[in-house]
């Protein structure tokens, strides 16, 4: 553990850069083989050491892709429907890390998408830049993403190319998991208070919704008047509606990606959200989020002897 | 014989989702039945269990319900074979996420109530109607609709004061 040490890196710079030039072959191999129209992936940011997303459709803007612990984005958004005609026409690759994956995977499932239809590159990925993080300087103990430190798809299954290798990984306390127990154990009134807080703040951007590769619908409940579910304005009582009708309209299906957190301007905690629902979906129906496509989802399908103790 | 009526300080405001082809018919049975029942319940009819989304639930507070009860066809009884057993699924993971953000669940009753059951339906709601009498009125959530709503009069103490430090 190197946790007081927080500016030493913590992982071999070398393997982004392994990752990377396994990115850059495979894109134009792919390019010049006329086998996708074009490549998802990332480039550099203007900014050292920040990155963006990237469709590379010539072998110039190829051998620009990288793969660094800018990386942030979840390139599986680009892929659903709604979404899908920014895209070139015909088969395309797209490079995802293993939350990613799990994302595109539940898009497949979800018949967004067809597995035939898309070219998938793995990358194996230690860690990312959480969302305030100084990323100019190497990955660190206090610059790694939440959502990281106690990632268990480090390396990606069922691709088409598995991208670089993973280094030893150091071994990070689970701070989402602590922050979980640390609500649960409060009494509800105090956790009542804590999210009231919290989404007091909400700004309603709905930058939340924009990022999910799951919030694909063309008209969502939340912007809909007559009947209105949820008050669209950005008050107290309509974002605590909007945040619990998120989080509900996302359990079992939400990747673990928290792109949702990392692009909330409030800072609200939003993955917790989604994370307390998976939590909840595993111990009632033994349901998780896979990388590989799953037909059902805990909410589309039911047991006849599922649990039934809180209905008299 | 009719039971004397009792009065107390706080009667609750509970809402009801209810299917109509079990619960409703259930209800049916104990009015015709002239079964006595709190009318503090105000029922609300839907084809099916499976067909009341968590939202309804979320507004019928914050429009100022004290207790919600829903209610629809024991597993296996559902009018569209279904319906009642993805209901289950969802609302047990959606009492999940309410306890989450620090609802007091004991105000959100689920029940199975068939059309034969107009006895059951009189104890489900008598029981639910006291146990809310007893937590008082719901403020949680309307509290939050009232914050920061403007009562549009203009001699406001908030409003002169608000004038007053620019």
């Amino acid at each position: 553990m190197t946790e007081n040490n927080v500016t030493t890196p913590i992982i071999d710079p070398a393997c982004y850069a392994a990752a990377t030039a396994a990115i850059r072959a495979e894109a134009l191999r792919l390019l010049e083989a006329g086998e996708v129209t074009a490549v998802v992936g990332y480039r550099a940011g203007r900014r050292a050491g920040t990155a963006m997303p990237e469709v590379a459709v010539t072998a110039e803007t190829a051998a620009q892709l990288i793969f660094s612990p800018g990386c942030q984005n979840n390139l599986a958004l680009f892929l659903s429907k709604a979404k899908r005609d920014a895209l070139p026409k015909g088969k395309v690759a797209i490079v995802v890390k293993g939350c990613d994956l799990r994302a595109l995977a539940g898009l497949i499932g979800e018949s967004q998408l067809k597995r035939e239809e898309v070219h998938v590159i793995g990358v194996a990925c230690p860690g990312v830049y959480g969302a305030p993080a100084d990323t100019s300087k190497p990955l660190s103990v206090e610059s790694i993403a939440r959502k990281c430190r106690e990632c268990k798809v480090h390396l990606p299954e069922g691709v088409d190319l598995v991208a670089g290798t993973l280094p030893p990984l150091p071994d990070l306390s689970p701070l989402e998991a602590e922050e979980l127990a640390r609500l649960e154990a409060m009494t509800p009134q105090q956790r009542w208070a804590f999210w009231t807080e919290q989404f007091s703040r909400c700004i309603r951007c709905l930058a939340c919704r924009q990022v999910c590769p799951f919030c694909f619908c063309t008209q969502c409940l939340c912007d809909r008047n007559r009947p209105q579910a949820v008050d669209t304005s950005p008050r107290p009582a309509g974002n605590t509606a909007w945040h619990i009708v998120r989080a509900m309209h996302l359990a079992g299906r939400c990747s673990g990606c928290a792109e949702c957190e990392r692009v909330c301007p409030m800072d609200i905690p939003l993955n917790l959200l989604n994370r307390k629902m998976a939590k909840e979906l595993f111990e009632l129906y033994g349901f998780e989020v896979e990388m590989q496509p799953q037909e059902q989802t805990p909410l589309t399908s039911y047991r006849d002897n599922d649990d039934q103790s809180f209905i008299k | 014989m009719h039971a004397e009526k009792q009065h107390h300080d706080f009667e609750p405001k509970l809402v009801a989702f209810v299917c109509t082809w079990c619960t409703y018919a259930g209800a049916d049975l104990a009015g015709t039945s002239r079964m006595h029942y709190p009318s503090n319940v105000r029922v609300v009819k839907f084809p099916c269990t499976g067909r009341i989304d968590p939202v309804f639930i979320l507004r019928a507070f914050q429009k100022g319900a004290d207790g919600v009860l829903v209610s629809g066809c024991h597993p296996g009884d559902c009018h569209y074979m279904a319906g009642n057993f993805h209901a289950r699924r969802r609302f047990a993971a959606f009492r999940q996420l309410l306890d989450f953000v620090g609802v007091d669940l004991n105000r959100l009753q689920f029940s199975w109530v068939s059309a034969a059951e107009g006895g059951k339906w009189v104890d489900v709601v008598s029981e639910l109607t006291e146990r809310v009498r007893e937590l008082g009125p719901m403020r949680e959530f309307r509290e939050l609709d009232a914050e920061e709503h403007w009562s549009a009069q203009l001699n406001e103490p908030e409003l002169k004061e608000a004038y007053h430090t620019i």
